[in-house]
This record gives structure tokens, C-alpha cells and sequence, in this order.
């Protein structure tokens, strides 16, 4: 069998022009055959889809990948020949020795990701049958997949939303036959292929079973750049800590929220110190732990955390939290210090309630012998430092604690003393140096001179790390809590009273404990335009409002989309069904099926050809006049017997013509190209004909 | 066994599940339940992409990794409504087809209307026993399109277009949907000239009859040119003063009498050695070239009698007589 009308050849031969001049011009004025347009559009699909991987990968690679894509559409544009592959499999294999230069590995994540944006880059270069294509497409759109592993912020979702489109489009485009409709076009309908795709993914998306991962040991690049709270403290590492923007963790109060200066999230006491860093206290094997006697007054606090993976092991608790934590796929140990830690490194974020006392007495009345660890000082370190402490001793010898630590906070609290992000360094002697000399310090600065003092004068103290405060956003009402407001403060204890929360830092810079870090300390300068642009000082300002919004989008994307976990799908599925168990919502959604069910039908009634519809509304007009069309009567008896009705020439004369037209474009041979014209015309002589 | 159980299948899995029926007549509108649909290769490559997707999400735990593979899964499954919809609906209708001889491609005209608001692209047609449909074509919405299907011929008599495929796997290729379709159209296949041309008959009894009005001897003058007169006869001195592009008109040269009215082609006087295919061939060699030496000739086959006469009607009678000998009751 032969093709009698065989299909236009893919490349309709161009006259070939004399000079290169020519050639240019030649080529700018033509329209692009059909083939280029469409691998042009494949390799900005391509570059799309490889953009945002170059934020992460060697420079090399991205170099390599562009100069490739840039290759590739040389030779579509100037219609040259592919690469042979003689040549391209050395260059292949050079860019994966270079791969394994580059991360030592082959496998792992970044590696991985390494090699498929390069694989997707040659594969285009060895297009050559219509399966190129599709392995080329699909290669894409998991190259798209794997820009998640960087980003997965809204603006990222946006972006893969319109490769996605994009992509689509240039697959849609190969499948054309015979004419191609223009670009817009086509954007149009894989547009609306993906409209028509949207609600079936949502609910896949929403009812999919989901399993919570990983399904195998993930590579150990998995999971970089978290940072979290450091089980120990030294002068620098909490400023560290705090220069950085990240979010440590949301909380929504159930119930009322407490006040600012009451947001202390406890992660990590420090007792044992070796004149420069703070560490734990270990706890001895086999030791019995104590009976840790705690009264709690008031009705706790209710709270919910969406916890930010951190990599380290240390819950962020509002002091003092009840112990009962459940937390999702996470073993729970507590220590006698009141802290709560994980067995494993958080990886991802958590979502967990908690409840906390505000009021509370911890370890009233225990044995003085026991706290004893919580006296302890190196020896040979800050001499300067335990003279004052005997001096304070000596002026107020029958103070108690309470008395001391006031003597102390009033030090602190003397003009010479700063509360900076950028401390100078200090010596052997840190608290030495830093009581009598610099007097400039950060949290962890002040809490750890704290502690030494205090115990040099006999009061049992320690240190604790964690956070305090966070921002309320006024649109969802969650409280944010960045790592910069990463802070360290201390607790005394009396036999009375307990361990009584103290903060140093709160006397020389009580804005910090009233309001967020960010706001209490003034920014360092040299960021150029920053201070400008550092309105975040005035919560009212249409900058801070458009913030406001933008984190709490945020906040509900991390909670739905980011981290809809089983857990999450559970409680939502039965929300939902309880919601539709309610008879009312049940009727509504009833309703409006049966309600899109009856549009749907009375589409389905009408006549597929706006002809016929015209056809019938024009019968239905006359029968109206008493001349119902008979059902074995063609246009033309009709015609004939609507001649005797009585009216006016005008009617007469439209009927006739209606009819007439009617006739010629439903049994003639009319052209398509007039049919819109004609139908419009059949449009206006049925009004004539009322 | 084997075979016989598999041909068993294979018809039960076509009448059933294909709905293959006999040629309908007139436009038919291809049902829901006519269009069929299946993955293509890339289909299948395609769900596997998705598994690979949905793992690398559920590993590293990508909320946007599921979004993405589940809005992938969703395409496919919009492109399989696409797909099935782009050929659903359509509307099928044979034209017109011109006898041929056999053993020449028969041409089948077939014509897609598309009554919906979408345009319908890519849409491939062939014969089914043809294999994989190589004709393609797009029809555009509330508009028409032709096809010509061409199938070999190799019998006289009447020649019903064999099935069509109708193919697409428009607008992503994931899914590639199929109909089935038989028009409702047959060809008039006539029975191959013998090769080499045999000599005319000379003699027949014809001539005492043989009255002709129309001859080759004697020229009788002129008259108007009507469609038929063989070219050779052209007045073309006449012609030639009358310029047709003023008003003229094209005029031939008329003869009177002449032997070739005793031209008879009869279908009995055959020696009786030759078997029917044979004596057919042979007849339709006559007609063919007693037509191109615009010979007048008269034609016997069984009932049919026609009188000596020249021209496409008369040669479309005595070649469809000669394709339909024998053949008519079926």
C-alpha cells in the first residue's frame, strides 16, 4: 500500500544564499521549520529545567551543561550534523571522572544529581528517533524532581510549575502531524491539560497512601547545611548561632499565649566547666536517677511545635514543660536536668504538642549534698573572678541567694557594660577577662560569668541553652522562633525556692528578653543598603505586613505540602470525614453534584452542530405562528408552506433566504472557510423572521 | 489445537471486545464504546518514570516530590481523556470511488467530519490488515477532511473497502487510541486486460447489420465538439478561425460509414478453449482498445446486448458487464 496524499516533507529544502551575509539574513527572515521550532523548544525546556540546579553544582558542570545545550542549538539552528559518538563518548566519560573528582563518589545525592544533569544535557546532543525524545522528556522531568532536594520554597514550586508547563508543551509539539498551531497555542493546551490534570493530583496528592520514609539508608549528603543548638557552650557559638536567619521552630498556643518575657524554650543545661567551654554533666551508668520532687500551680500551657530539622538531638521545650511529649517516629529520653532529647538526630521536621508550667517549684527542699556537682569550678582558672566572689561574700556575709545574685545582676547592669553580637576575644582567663576588661559580651558571655560567680559564692548554678522569645505573625497567630534567638540564661538553686530561673543578659539588655533579638540589637554595619531595608523594627509598616503574610503562606506550605506526612494524612482524612458525616455538608455536596450533573446533561441535550441549533430555534419560532415543521418535511416544503403564513414581505423574504441558506450549508457542498460567516448571517435573519 | 483454540480467541476477542462489525451504511459516529485505548511504549516508560518519582519523593520525604509525581500521573491521565477524545465523536463517511482494473490500487475516499468545538490533530487511517495506519490528517473543528486509502485489487467484481483503523496518540503519545471502521463502499474492479493486446476481431456478424451512422471513411463535415469525440477528430483548421476565448467553439470532424461498424465484440464467438477469466481479459483488451482507436463497437455478453456505439458510458457499461459476469447474484 502507498500513501496517496503523502504528508509535507519535515524539512521543506530553502533556497541556499550566495554569502554569509546572506545566509544570516536569509536565515532571520525565514520562519523556523517546523523541526528546529521544536528542539528549540525542547532545549528551553531543558535549560529550564536545569536552572536551578546550578545554585548548587560545581561551576564546571553548570559551565559544561550551558555550553552543550548551546551546542545543541547551534546545530539545529544552523542545521548542522549531530556529533558522532566517537566523539561524544570520551567526552561523556571525561565529564564522569570529573563528577568523581569532584565529590569522591559516584553515588550520594549531590553526585548523583551531578550526573543526571549531565546525562540530560549529552542525551540531547544524541537525539535522534522519536524514543530520544521521550527519554529525553522523562530524564527532565526527573531532573525537575530532583531540584526538590535543594528547594522546595514557594517560589521553587512556581518556577517547576512553568518547566513543567513548558515541558509539556514541547512534547505536545512533536506529536503535530501535520499543521502546527502557533506557540500560544499550544502553551494554551497543555495548559489546560494540566487544568484538567490539577484536581485528580490534588486528591492523589491528598488521599495517596502515604509511607513514612526513608525506604533505605539515605546517602550521608542527604541532609546538609541544618543547624541547630551545640551541646556545648563556649564564648562565640550561640553569636554564631545567632547571626543566622533560619527558623528554628513554630509554636501555636492552644489556649492563651504567654507573655513575651515568659518564652523560655529550654534545650540544654550546662553544668561542667573547664574554665573555657561549657559542657553537660555526664550521668554515671548505672547511677539511679533521682526523684526529682516538681510542683506545678496555675493551668498549663498548651502548645503546638513544628519542629525544623536540626540534625542534633535537643527538643526546644517552654520551660517547664510537662513530660508527657509524643513525638512521630522518634524515641524520647529525659534527664533529671528537665531536658528532653531524641535517640536519633532529628531529620526532619516534626510536628508535636506539648504543655507547660509556668509556675513551678523544681527540687524544693533536696539534700544540699546533692547539688553539689553544681558547684563545682575548675581550679587555676579566672583568680580575679573568684577574688570578687569572695568580696561580694564578705560585704553581704548573711545574704542568701536571692541577695547574691542581685549583688551580681546590679554589676552587670553598670554602663560599662555591652551586649554585642561581636564580643573581642578573650584570653585564658575568659570570665576574668571579660568581668574586667572587654565588659562586652552576648548571652553566653554573661550567663557563664553568671554561673561562675554564683558558684564561687557558694550558690549551686548552672547554665542552660535554648531560646527565648519569638515573633508572633499577627495573620496566623504562630509564634516564630529563628536561630538567632538561640540564647543562654541560668538557674539557681535554694533549698526553699528551688531552681529559680535567672537571666543576666536581662539586665543589661532587657530589650532582648522583651522583644526579639533582632530588634534588640542594632545590625552590623557594612551591609551596605541593609540598615535601610531593615524595617523590621516597625511591625506596622505595609513591608512587615507583606512579611507577615508571606511566612504564614509559608508556615501553612511547610505544614500541608512540605510535611503532609501519614500522621498528617490520617488526621486530616478523618477530619474530613467527619465534616462530611455532618447531614448539611453532605446535602450541599450532594446538591452541587446534582446540580453540575443537570448542566452537564442539558449540554448534552443541545445539538453538537450550531447549525442544526439554529435550525430548530427557527422551527420552534414558526410553530409559535401556528406552522409547526412536520417531521418528514425537508427545509424546502417548508419553505413552500410558510408562504401562506400571513406577514409582513420582510419576514417572507427572510424565511425564504434562512431556509434557503440553511438548505446550502447542510446538504451543499459549502466551504468551511464560510461557514462561520454564513452561520452569523443565519443568526441575523432569525431575528428577522420573529 | 493451539492454533485453532487461538483463532478462537482471536475472534471472539474481536466480535466481542472490538465490536468488529460488517460495513455500515452512511456516516457513522464513532461511540464512546467503539474508541479503544492503551498505553504506547512510552506509556509504559512513562509509569515506571512515575515509581522512580514516587520513590525518590518517599525517600528523602519531598512534599513537592509527591505534588510533582502525582501531577505527573495526573498529565497521563488527562492525556489518556485527550487521547480517547480526539478520536471519540468523530464522524466517518465514504465518498465516492472510481472502478479500476484489477490488480491496480483501488482508491477509496473517505471523508472525517468533526462536529465538535475541538480541533482534532493527528489523526492515522489505514486498513487494518495494512498494519501500523501511514496516513495522517488533522480536522479542524466543525470542519471536514478527505483521505484516500488505496487497497490492492486482484479480483473482478465488486471490492468492499476492507476495515480501517483509525489511530492516535495525540497530544502527549502516552496512550495511543483506536476504532475500528468498515465503510459502507465498494470499488468496480474490472477484469485485467489481456497483455499483449490481442488483435481486434476483424470479422463478426456484425456487417450485415453493419447501417453504421458513425464511421471513419467518409468525411461528413462538421459538428460541435461533445465530450467523447476523439481528439484526432478535432477540426482543428475550423478551430483555429473561431478562437474559442471569443465565443468559439471547439468542433470535430463527423464521418459516415465505414468497416469499423461492423466492429462486434462478442463474447460467444470466443474459441471455446479459452476459460471464462481468459475470454474476459480478452473482452475488456477490445473494449480498451477499440476505445482508443475510437473504433464504434458493439458488445455481447450473455443478456447484454449493446449496439455499436463509442464513448465512457458505453465502455463503463461493457467493462462493469464484464467485471460483474457471472458475479451478480453475490
Amino acid at each position: 500500500m502507498s500513501s496517496a496524499q503523502p504528508h509535507a516533507p519535515l524539512r521543506p529544502a530553502t533556497a541556499v544564499p550566495h554569502s554569509a551575509a546572506a545566509a544570516v539574513r536569509g536565515r532571520f527572515a525565514l520562519p523556523l521549520t517546523r523541526d528546529k521550532a521544536d528542539t528549540l523548544l525542547l532545549l528551553v525546556a531543558a535549560l529550564m529545567v536545569l536552572a536551578p540546579h546550578a545554585a548548587h553544582l560545581p561551576l564546571w558542570i553548570s559551565a559544561l551543561a550551558g555550553v552543550t545545550l548551546l551546542w545543541r542549538a547551534a546545530i539545529t539552528w544552523l542545521g548542522k550534523r549531530m556529533p558522532p559518538v566517537w566523539l561524544l563518548v570520551p567526552v561523556a566519560l571525561a565529564a564522569m571522572a570529573g563528577v568523581y573528582l569532584s565529590f569522591r563518589t559516584l553515588l550520594g545525592r549531590d553526585a548523583g544529581v551531578a550526573m543526571l544533569v549531565l546525562l540530560l544535557a549529552f542525551k540531547l546532543l544524541e537525539m535522534h528517533a522519536r524514543r530520544d525524545l521521550f527519554v529525553v522528556i522523562f530524564l527532565s522531568f526527573f531532573v525537575l524532581l530532583t531540584s526538590f532536594l535543594y528547594s522546595q520554597t514557594i517560589p521553587a514550586a512556581l518556577y517547576v510549575a512553568v518547566a513543567l508547563v513548558v515541558l509539556l508543551t514541547a512534547q505536545l509539539s512533536f506529536q503535530y502531524t501535520g499543521a502546527v498551531p502557533p506557540l500560544r497555542q499550544r502553551l494554551r493546551t497543555s495548559l489546560k491539560l494540566c487544568l484538567l490534570a490539577a484536581p485528580l493530583a490534588l486528591l492523589m496528592f491528598v488521599g495517596f497512601p502515604r509511607i513514612q520514609g526513608p525506604l533505605w539508608g539515605l546517602p550521608g549528603d542527604a541532609l546538609g547545611g541544618k543547624t541547630g543548638l551545640s551541646d556545648t557552650m563556649a564564648p562565640g557559638t550561640l553569636s554564631a548561632l545567632a547571626q543566622s536567619d533560619e527558623v528554628a521552630f513554630r509554636v501555636r498556643f492552644l489556649d492563651r499565649a504567654p507573655t513575651q518575657q515568659q518564652l523560655y524554650w529550654r534545650s540544654i543545661v550546662l553544668g561542667d566547666y573547664d574554665g573555657r567551654t561549657w559542657t553537660r554533666v555526664p550521668r554515671k551508668r548505672g547511677l539511679q536517677r533521682l526523684e526529682i520532687a516538681i510542683q506545678a500551680r496555675g493551668q498549663p500551657v498548651r502548645y503546638e511545635t513544628i519542629l525544623e530539622a536540626s540534625n542534633t538531638r535537643w527538643l526546644a521545650l517552654l520551660e517547664l514543660a510537662a513530660p508527657h511529649v509524643q513525638l512521630p517516629g522518634h524515641r524520647l529520653r529525659d534527664s533529671d536536668e528537665m531536658e528532653l532529647y531524641t535517640v536519633d538526630p532529628i531529620e526532619r521536621r516534626l510536628r508535636y504538642q506539648a504543655s507547660a508550667y509556668l509556675d513551678v517549684t523544681l527540687q524544693a527542699g533536696e539534700q544540699p549534698a546533692r547539688m553539689a556537682r553544681w558547684l563545682e569550678l575548675p581550679a587555676g582558672f579566672n583568680p580575679r573572678t573568684l577574688a570578687l566572689a569572695q568580696q561580694l561574700r564578705a560585704r553581704w556575709p548573711d545574704a542568701g541567694a536571692a541577695e547574691l545574685s542581685k549583688a551580681v545582676l546590679a554589676r552587670f547592669h553598670t554602663p560599662g557594660y555591652r551586649y554585642t553580637l561581636e564580643p573581642p576575644l578573650l584570653g585564658r582567663d575568659a570570665v576574668d577577662d571579660f568581668l574586667f576588661g572587654s565588659q562586652a559580651g552576648f548571652c553566653e558571655h554573661y550567663a557563664g560569668a553568671y554561673v561562675v560567680l554564683m558558684r564561687a559564692m557558694g550558690v549551686a548554678a548552672r547554665v542552660v541553652t535554648g531560646y527565648q522569645g519569638g515573633e508572633r505573625n499577627p495573620v496566623d497567630g504562630y509564634y516564630t522562633v529563628r536561630q538567632s534567638d538561640a540564647h543562654a540564661w541560668a538557674e539557681i538553686w535554694t533549698t526553699e525556692t528551688g531552681w529559680q530561673r535567672v537571666d543576666p543578659t536581662a539586665a543589661v539588655a532587657p530589650e532582648r528578653i522583651e522583644r526579639s533579638l533582632a530588634r534588640a540589637l542594632p545590625r552590623p554595619s557594612g551591609f551596605g543598603l541593609a540598615p535601610l531595608l531593615d524595617l523590621q523594627n516597625d511591625p506596622d509598616s505595609w513591608l512587615a505586613q507583606l512579611r507577615y503574610n508571606y511566612a504564614a503562606l509559608n508556615n501553612s506550605w511547610n505544614q500541608w505540602v512540605l510535611d503532609y506526612n501519614p500522621d498528617r494524612q490520617r488526621s486530616f482524612l478523618e477530619e474530613l470525614g467527619a465534616a462530611f458525616g455532618n447531614w448539611r455538608t453532605a446535602l450541599g455536596a450532594a446538591l452541587a453534584a446534582a446540580l453540575l450533573w443537570a448542566l452537564r446533561w442539558r449540554r448534552a441535550r443541545q445539538p453538537a452542530d450550531p447549525l442544526d441549533g439554529l435550525y430548530s430555534a427557527f422551527c420552534r419560532q414558526q410553530a409559535r405562528h401556528g406552522f409547526a415543521r412536520q417531521p418528514s418535511e425537508g427545509p424546502r416544503s417548508y419553505a413552500a408552506r410558510l408562504r401562506a403564513m400571513p406577514a409582513s414581505e420582510e419576514k417572507h423574504a427572510a424565511m425564504d433566504q434562512f431556509l434557503h441558506l440553511y438548505g446550502m450549508l447542510k446538504y451543499g457542498a459549502g466551504g468551511t472557510e464560510s461557514r462561520t460567516a454564513s452561520l452569523a448571517t443565519l443568526n441575523t435573519l432569525l431575528r428577522l423572521c420573529r | 489445537m493451539v492454533a485453532a483454540l487461538q483463532a478462537l480467541y482471536r475472534k471472539g476477542r474481536d466480535q466481542w471486545l472490538f465490536q468488529l462489525r460488517e460495513a455500515e451504511p452512511g456516516t457513522v459516529t464513532l461511540t464512546n464504546r467503539r474508541v479503544f485505548i492503551v498505553p504506547t511504549r512510552a506509556g509504559m516508560a512513562f509509569a515506571v518514570l512515575l515509581l522512580v518519582m514516587l520513590i525518590g519523593a518517599l525517600n528523602y520525604s519531598l512534599g513537592l516530590g509527591f505534588a510533582l509525581t502525582f501531577f505527573a500521573g495526573a498529565c497521563a491521565v488527562a492525556d489518556m481523556y485527550l487521547t480517547a477524545k480526539n478520536l471519540a465523536l468523530l464522524q466517518l463517511a465514504p465518498g465516492r470511488a472510481q472502478p479500476v482494473f484489477a490488480g491496480e490500487e483501488a482508491q477509496f475516499e473517505l471523508h472525517l467530519l468533526n462536529r465538535s468545538k475541538q480541533d482534532r490533530y493527528a489523526v492515522w487511517l489505514g486498513f487494518q490488515a495494512d498494519g501500523e495506519p501511514r496516513q495522517v490528517t488533522d480536522v479542524a473543528a466543525g470542519g471536514s477532511s478527505a483521505v484516500l486509502l488505496t487497497a490492492r485489487s486482484s479480483e473482478r467484481g465488486w471490492l468492499a473497502a476492507p476495515r480501517v483503523r483509525l489511530v492516535t496518540r495525540f497530544p502527549l503519545g502516552l496512550f495511543r487510541a483506536w476504532a475500528y471502521w468498515r465503510p459502507d463502499a465498494k470499488v468496480l474492479v474490472y477484469p485485467a486486460p489481456e497483455l499483449p493486446a490481442p488483435a481486434l476481431p476483424s470479422s463478426g456478424a456484425a456487417s450485415e447489420d453493419g447501417h453504421g451512422t458513425v464511421g471513419l471513411d467518409n468525411f461528413a463535415g462538421i459538428r460541435s465538439y461533445q465530450p467523447g469525440d476523439p481528439l484526432k477528430h478535432l477540426a482543428w483548421r475550423q478551430i483555429a478561425r473561431h478562437d474559442p476565448a471569443l465565443g468559439g467553439q471547439l468542433v470535430s470532424k463527423h464521418f459516415e460509414g465505414g468497416a469499423v461498424a461492423e466492429l462486434c465484440l462478442d463474447f460467444a464467438a470466443l474459441p471455446l478453449t479459452m476459460d471464462l477469466e481468459q475470454k474476459l481479459a480478452r473482452m475488456a483488451s477490445w473494449v480498451l482498445q477499440a476505445e482508443q482507436r475510437a473504433l464504434p463497437y458493439s458488445f455481447r455478453l450473455a443478456q447484454h446486448d449493446y449496439g455499436p456505439a463509442l464513448g465512457d458510458a458505453h465502455r463503463a457499461a461493457c467493462l462493469r458487464a464484464l467485471a460483474l459476469f457471472g458475479k451478480e447474484g453475490r
